[in-house]
C-alpha cells in the first residue's frame, strides 16, 4: 500500500512539473528539476534511502535565497519566479519522503504548479493534466487515511477510489459550472507571450521584401448566424498616412460607449437584420475588435469600449488572455461624413503612379467606376505572390511594385490601389484586418488564421465608405480533416471551460427551467441549448456507464435470491428493526418475533437459503413469490 | 424423520438435565460428528449425567474413569493377563471399550496416561502386544476439566487439545431449574427410569447420512477466511490448524443435520466456530479457553458472511 502511495505522490509531482511544460515556460532551472526529480522518485519507488536532514535543509534554503533574489531582482514576472521555487522544492522533496506529511507538501505543491499553469496556458493538455492530478490526488488522499491509521492487512480499495474520484470530478463540474463568473484569471494579469504577429499588423511596413512566410497560427474561432453573408472582411482598423515605405495610422481620438442591457451599442438595430459573430480570439498584440462591418453592437465581459471615427472599435485587452466577444452587423455601407484632407495625402514623386492612374480611368466620369476600374487593372494585370524580389536600386518599392516586378502580395495591392485613388483626387485609405477563413464542418464555425490576414481599400464614393480589394483571389490549401477535428476539440474547449460566462450559467439554468415556460426563444439560443444539452448528455451517460460498470462488477456474484434476500433486509432495516451485517440468516430469523412479519420473514429466508445454499433450482413461480413475498413484508 | 428422532432425544435429555438445551445439542452433534467432546467446568454442574443420560438413550455402553495422578494407561485401554488354565495371555478390555466414556478431570493425571487415551481417541482402536483392538461404535470420549483447579495438574498441551472436535461449558442451572433440582431425587435416578428412543445402529446410519450434507463452496471460503485470520491475528500465537477447520465442517454438517436440512447454512459456522476453535488457539497472553472463544468472536465479526 506504501508503495502504490509512493507511486501516486511521483504521478502527482509529476503532474504539475508537467503543467508548467505544456504552459511553454520551459527554462534549464525547470529541466534540470525534473531530471533530478524524476531520480528521486525512482529511489523513492525502490525504496532507496533518503537524503540526510541536513542536506535537505541546506539545499532548502538556498533555493529560498535564489527564489528572493530572483523574484524581486532578476525576474519581471513573480509568477515565473514561484514557478522556479515550487519545481526546485518538488526536485528537492522527492529525496525527503519520510513522513506522510512530506507527501502532503509534495500535492500542495502539485497543485500551486496547476494553479500557476493555469494562468499562463489555455491549452486543452491541462485538463487532462488537471484530470490525472485530481484522480491521483483523491485516491492518495484516501490511502494515506488507511496508512495513518494503520492498516496492514490488504484491502481492496479501487473501488471506492474510483467512485469517490468521480463524485470529486462530478462535483468540481457542477462547481465550474455554477460559481459565479469573475472576467480575468486569479491574478488579472496576463502571462503568455503573445503570438508573434507575422500576420496582423496595426502598421503596414511596405518596404519588406523577401519570402512571406504563411503563418497558421489560428487567430480566431466565429460561429456565425443570422443573416448570411457572400464573403467575411474581418474589418480591423483603417491606415491613412504613407511616407513611402510605411503606413501608419493619425487618427487618435476615440469616443467611448457605452453598455446598455449588456450591450455596447453603436447604432440602433433589429436583431433579427444582423449577421451575429461569437468571436474568440486567441492573444494577439491588440486592442481592436475584428467583425465583418458595419458593426452596430457588441456583447463582451469588458467594462469599457471605444471607438474612432474610422469606425475602428478598441478594447482594453488583457494583454495575453483569450477575448471572447459577440459582433452584431448589419450589411450597411460606413457613411463618410466630413472627409479630410489627410484621405489624399501622397508622399513625394508621385507622378508615374498618377500617369498611370490617369491613364486607366480615361473616359470614366464617375467616381464609382473610377475606382471599379483601377481594382479591375489591378487585380488583372498583376499577380499574387509571397515571394517579392528585392527591389532595383534607386526605384521606391511601390514603382517597383507597379512597373517591374507587376507581383506582390495584398499589401502591395492595396497601397498601390490607394495611392493611385489619391492621385486621381479620391479619397481612399487601406484597411487591414482578416479575410475569409476555414470552414470546420466538424463545429460548424470559422477558422481565421494569421494567414488570413488581409489589406483592402475603402475608399469614398459619394458619401460612403465602399469597400475595393485589388488583390487577385488564391487558391488556399484545405487543411486535412484531423487537424479540422482536433481544432474543433480545442474551440468546444476554450467555449466551454475556458470562455464559459455568466451567459452560459444562465442558458443552463434556462435549460433547467425549460420544461416549466412557454418556449417563446430565439432560433439561436434553441441551437445553443442543443450544444449544452449534448453536453451534459454526454457527461450523463458517461457516469452512467461508470456506474454501471461499477455497480455489476458488485452485483454480478448475486444470483436473484440473494438479491432478494438483500432487498428483504433492507426493507427490515427501514422499519427500524435493528439488523446488522454481522447476522446470518438464521440470526435474523429468530430476531423477527412479531406476528404476521415473523412468519414472511421466514419464508422468504427459508426459500433464499434453499436457492442459495441448498442448491435448489428457482422456478418462475418462486421468483413470484419473492416479490409477492417483499411486497407483504413492505406492507406490514 | 430423523431429525424428529434427534428432537426427540434431546427433549428426553432435557428431563434429566434441565435448562441445558444447548450443551446438550452440543454433545448430540459431536456425537453425530464422530467427534469427541471437552467440557471444561467446575464439578456438580451435571457433566457426568449428561453423558450418561446420551448413554442410556441411545441404548450404548457407558464408562466413567476418574483420572487421578497415579491412573496408568492399562487402566484405560486394558491389559493382558495370563490365564493359567489356557496357558495363554489373554487381553482384559479397559475402560475404554465403551461407546460414551467420560473421562472426569482428565487433566488430573500424567501425560503417559493422557497420551494414552487420546491415541485411542483418534484412532478408535487399540494395540496391545501386536494385537489389535477396535473400538466400538458409535464411540465418544466426554472429557471434563476442571479451569479453577490447577493445583497438582497437568494441563492438556495443544496438540492433544485439537483432537477434541467441540469444547462447551455447562454452566450453573439458572435459578428456576436449579430451585426444581433441590428437591428431585439424585439426576442419574431419573436417567435410570428413561427408555432409549434410538439405537446406536442408528446413530451409525445417521453419522453416514451426515456425510452428504451439501456445502456451498463459498461456505467452504468462509470457513478458511476464518482459518486464515486466527493465523493472521495479533493477539494469537497459534492459529487454527488443518484439522480444526475439518472439525468445523463437519459439525455443521451436523447441525444442518439435526435441523433438517440437507444444507449447511452460514449461520451453522457461525454459530459453531468459537466452539470449534476456541480451544485450538494460543493467544500470547495466558488465557482461559473463555477468552480464545472472545477472540474467535472477535474475528467473526471482522469477516463478511457469505450471502
Amino acid at each position: 500500500m506504501l508503495r502504490t502511495y509512493n507511486i501516486l505522490t511521483a504521478i502527482i509531482a509529476l503532474t504539475g512539473s508537467v503543467s508548467l511544460f505544456i504552459s511553454g515556460e520551459i527554462n534549464p532551472v525547470f529541466l534540470f528539476s525534473l531530471v533530478v526529480m524524476i531520480y528521486g522518485y525512482f529511489r523513492v519507488v525502490k525504496n532507496m534511502p533518503q537524503a540526510p536532514k541536513w542536506t535537505i535543509n541546506l539545499l532548502s534554503i538556498t533555493t529560498l535565497i535564489i527564489f528572493l533574489l530572483d523574484a524581486f531582482i532578476a525576474s519581471d514576472d513573480y509568477l515565473v519566479s514561484v514557478a522556479n521555487l515550487t519545481i526546485l522544492f518538488q526536485a528537492i522533496k522527492s529525496f525527503d519522503l519520510r513522513e506522510p506529511w512530506d507527501n502532503l507538501q509534495v500535492f500542495f505543491m502539485s497543485l500551486l504548479q496547476l494553479i500557476i499553469t493555469s494562468e499562463f496556458t489555455n491549452s486543452i493538455l491541462f485538463g487532462g493534466i488537471f484530470i490525472v492530478f485530481l484522480s491521483s490526488s483523491v485516491s492518495a488522499i484516501i490511502l494515506a487515511h488507511f496508512i495513518k491509521i494503520g492498516l496492514k492487512e490488504k484491502i481492496v480499495l479501487t473501488k471506492p477510489m474510483v467512485l469517490i474520484t468521480l463524485i470529486t470530478f462530478a462535483l468540481t463540474t457542477i462547481l465550474f459550472i455554477s460559481i459565479p463568473r469573475i472576467a480575468g484569471g486569479i491574478w488579472g494579469k496576463g502571462h503568455k507571450k503573445g503570438i508573434k504577429t507575422a500576420g496582423f499588423s496595426e502598421r503596414v511596413n511596405f518596404g519588406s521584401f523577401g519570402t512571406v512566410k504563411l503563418d497558421p497560427t489560428i487567430v480566431m474561432r466565429i460561429e456565425l448566424s443570422g443573416k448570411e453573408r457572400k464573403d467575411f472582411y474581418w474589418r480591423g482598423m483603417t491606415l491613412d498616412y504613407f511616407n513611402g515605405i510605411m503606413w501608419e495610422n493619425t487618427e487618435s481620438g476615440r469616443r467611448l460607449i457605452y453598455k446598455r442591457e449588456g450591450f455596447f451599442t453603436i447604432k440602433p438595430f433589429k436583431k433579427e437584420n444582423t449577421l451575429i459573430q461569437k468571436i474568440y480570439l486567441e492573444p494577439i498584440d491588440t486592442e481592436i475588435i475584428f467583425g465583418i462591418p458595419l458593426i452596430v453592437a457588441i456583447e463582451t465581459n469588458s467594462r469599457i469600449i471605444s471607438m474612432d471615427e474610422t469606425n475602428t472599435i478598441y478594447v482594453p485587452m488583457k494583454k495575453n488572455k483569450q477575448l471572447f466577444y459577440t459582433v452584431y452587423s448589419v450589411d450597411e455601407p460606413i457613411y463618410s461624413g466630413f472627409i479630410e484632407k489627410k484621405y489624399l495625402q501622397l508622399p513625394e514623386s508621385m507622378d508615374r503612379i498618377k500617369e498611370l492612374a490617369s491613364n486607366i480611368v480615361k473616359g470614366k466620369n464617375k467616381t464609382l467606376d473610377k475606382a471599379m476600374a483601377i481594382e479591375k487593372h489591378l487585380k488583372e494585370k498583376y499577380s499574387y505572390t509571397l515571394n517579392v524580389p528585392e527591389p532595383s536600386r534607386g526605384m521606391n518599392p511601390i514603382d517597383d511594385f507597379l512597373f517591374r516586378t507587376k507581383k506582390g502580395y495584398c499589401e502591395h495591392y492595396a497601397t498601390a490601389m490607394v495611392l493611385m485613388l489619391r492621385s486621381i483626387g479620391i479619397p481612399s485609405r487601406i484597411v487591414t484586418g482578416f479575410y475569409g477563413g476555414e470552414i470546420n464542418s466538424y463545429g460548424g464555425y470559422l477558422i481565421v488564421r494569421q494567414s488570413n490576414a488581409h489589406s483592402w481599400v475603402e475608399a469614398v464614393i459619394g458619401n460612403e465608405w465602399r469597400k475595393f480589394d485589388p488583390t487577385p483571389a488564391v487558391s488556399v490549401e484545405k487543411p486535412s480533416i484531423i487537424m479540422l477535428y482536433l481544432d474543433m476539440m480545442k474551440m468546444q474547449w476554450n467555449r466551454y471551460v475556458v470562455s464559459f460566462s455568466s451567459s452560459d450559467q444562465k442558458n443552463i439554468f434556462n435549460l433547467l427551467t425549460f420544461p416549466f415556460r412557454i418556449p417563446d426563444m430565439p432560433d439561436f439560443r434553441l441551437k445553443k441549448i442543443k450544444d449544452i444539452l449534448s453536453f451534459v448528455l454526454i457527461a450523463l451517460i458517461i457516469s452512467t456507464i461508470a456506474l454501471l460498470i461499477h455497480k455489476s462488477s458488485k452485483k454480478k456474484h448475486y444470483t436473484y435470491p440473494t438479491i432478494q434476500y438483500i432487498k428483504a433486509i433492507g426493507i427490515l432495516k427501514k422499519k427500524g428493526i435493528k439488523i446488522t451485517d454481522k447476522m446470518t440468516s438464521t440470526d435474523i430469523r429468530r430476531f423477527i418475533k412479531k406476528d404476521g412479519l415473523k412468519e414472511k420473514v421466514e419464508e422468504l429466508i427459508t426459500m433464499y437459503e434453499e436457492h442459495r445454499f441448498g442448491k435448489k433450482t428457482l422456478t418462475h413461480e418462486e421468483k413470484k413469490r419473492y416479490k409477492m413475498l417483499l411486497k407483504q413484508i413492505k406492507a406490514i | 424423520m430423523a431429525n424428529n428422532l434427534l428432537n426427540q432425544l434431546q427433549s428426553q435429555i432435557e428431563i434429566v438435565i434441565k435448562g441445558k438445551s444447548n450443551a446438550i445439542k452440543m454433545a448430540l452433534l459431536t456425537l453425530l460428528s464422530k467427534g469427541h467432546l471437552l467440557i471444561e467446568d467446575i464439578p456438580g454442574v451435571g457433566k457426568t449425567t449428561l453423558a450418561y443420560t446420551i448413554a442410556k438413550s441411545i441404548n450404548c455402553s457407558f464408562q466413567r474413569i476418574q483420572f487421578t495422578s497415579d491412573l496408568l494407561p492399562t487402566d484405560i485401554i486394558g491389559v493382558n493377563i495370563y490365564n493359567p488354565e489356557t496357558r495363554e495371555f489373554e487381553f482384559r478390555r479397559g475402560p475404554i471399550f465403551s461407546n460414551i466414556v467420560l473421562a472426569d478431570e482428565i487433566n488430573r493425571t500424567n501425560p503417559k496416561t493422557q497420551s494414552a487415551l487420546l491415541e485411542a481417541m483418534n484412532e478408535r482402536r487399540i494395540s496391545v502386544e501386536r494385537k489389535t483392538y477396535l473400538l466400538p461404535e458409535p464411540f465418544m470420549v466426554i472429557a471434563t476439566q476442571n479451569p479453577v483447579e490447577y493445583h497438582g495438574t497437568f494441563p492438556l498441551p495443544e496438540s492433544q487439545l485439537d483432537r477434541f472436535m467441540m469444547h462447551i461449558k455447562i454452566g450453573y442451572p439458572e435459578r428456576e431449574y436449579e430451585k426444581q433440582v433441590l428437591l428431585q431425587p439424585s439426576p442419574i435416578e431419573i436417567a435410570d427410569t428413561i427408555k432409549p428412543i434410538i439405537t446406536s445402529n442408528d446413530i451409525i446410519k445417521m453419522q453416514k447420512e451426515i456425510e452428504n450434507i451439501e456445502v456451498e463452496e463459498s461456505l467452504l471460503d468462509y470457513i478458511m477466511s476464518i482459518i486464515a485470520e486466527t493465523r493472521k491475528d495479533d493477539r494469537i500465537r497459534l492459529g487454527v490448524s488443518p484439522r480444526g477447520g475439518q472439525f468445523l465442517l463437519r459439525v455443521s454438517k451436523s447441525a444442518a443435520y439435526f435441523e433438517g436440512r440437507h444444507y449447511v447454512l452460514p449461520g451453522d459456522i457461525r454459530e459453531l466456530a468459537p466452539l470449534v476453535f476456541g480451544h485450538r488457539i494460543i493467544l500470547k497472553t495466558k488465557s482461559y479457553i473463555s477468552d480464545a472463544e472472545k477472540v474467535i468472536e472477535d474475528i467473526l465479526h471482522k469477516i463478511p458472511l457469505p450471502l
